[in-house]
């Protein structure tokens, strides 16, 4: 039920998509010294994407409502060439660090979206 | 929340494999003085867990085979006629390097770790009020 609410879905699926960025994420790090590791992304994670995405959803009718904004498994993409070390390793810790903030910070909005959207349906049937 | 939790199974991994790598550093730097020891190289691989996530492990730990030191000390009990004795091969500053960038990971991968556990305890913490 609370799924049909646009805002409330939305925020579930930031939430849903930043867990998996942080699993991608902690990949790189967990591989940062092994020969040959090309670090990995997701596509479209970067936060001016991330809202641009989700203005979609506002529809005339809820029934027009796409299921892609719905899916969880976006593409992964790989890392440019740009701080290679001598063993072909292709991750940069401070990269993923900055990475890993930004992920957590978007994880957190979406959480507290969600949880102050909870609070407004409950204020609105007088239960606050 | 399954994806927290194979992170925090990823970044164990990491955890484990640096953890290996710093014991070989440590190992190679106690035996920097011991004559004939050949310093121990460690190297990663990925490992894929059942869901496709590439975890890290310790592929293989083999021999340094670079020459040793030659020491000269003609009383030393192994010395030959010249008054030569072969040492190990253990660079210190190679190995004092090595440790820095161990514990580098190490962190980074403890960080990681961290950032998971709360993430996911955010999770959980929406249930209270």
């Amino acid at each position: 039920m609370l799924d049909g609410i646009p805002i409330i879905r939305a925020a579930g699926v930031i939430v849903s998509n930043s867990a998996f960025r942080q699993s991608i994420i902690s990949q790189n790090i967990a591989n940062s010294d092994t020969p040959g590791y090309r670090a990995k992304d997701v596509a479209g994670s970067h936060p001016v994407e991330l809202f641009e995405s989700e203005s979609s959803l506002r529809t005339t009718r809820s029934k027009h409502f796409h299921a892609d904004s719905t899916s969880q498994r976006n593409s992964l993409i790989f890392e440019e060439q740009s701080n290679v070390s001598p063993n072909g390793n292709f991750v940069s810790l401070e990269t993923e660090m900055v990475k890993m903030a930004e992920n957590r910070q978007v994880h957190e909005m979406a959480l507290s979206v969600y949880k102050s959207s909870l609070n407004l349906l409950r204020t609105s049937l007088g239960r606050g | 929340m399954a994806n927290l939790l194979q992170s925090l199974s990823i970044s164990a991994s990491g955890l484990a494999a640096q953890a290996e790598r710093l014991n070989i550093i440590s190992q190679n730097i106690a035996n920097a003085d011991t004559p004939g020891y050949q310093r121990k190289q460690i190297s990663f691989i990925q490992a894929f867990s059942e869901v496709g996530l590439d975890a890290v492990e310790v592929d293989q730990i083999s021999l340094d085979t670079s020459d040793f030191k030659r020491i000269h000390s003609p009383s030393h009990p192994l010395a030959n006629e010249q008054g030569y004795y072969e040492g190990s091969n253990v660079n210190l500053l190679v190995e004092v390097a090595d440790s820095r960038q161990a514990q580098r990971s190490y962190e980074a991968n403890l960080r990681s770790f961290d950032i998971s556990r709360q993430m996911s305890q955010s999770l959980i913490d929406i249930l209270k009020r």
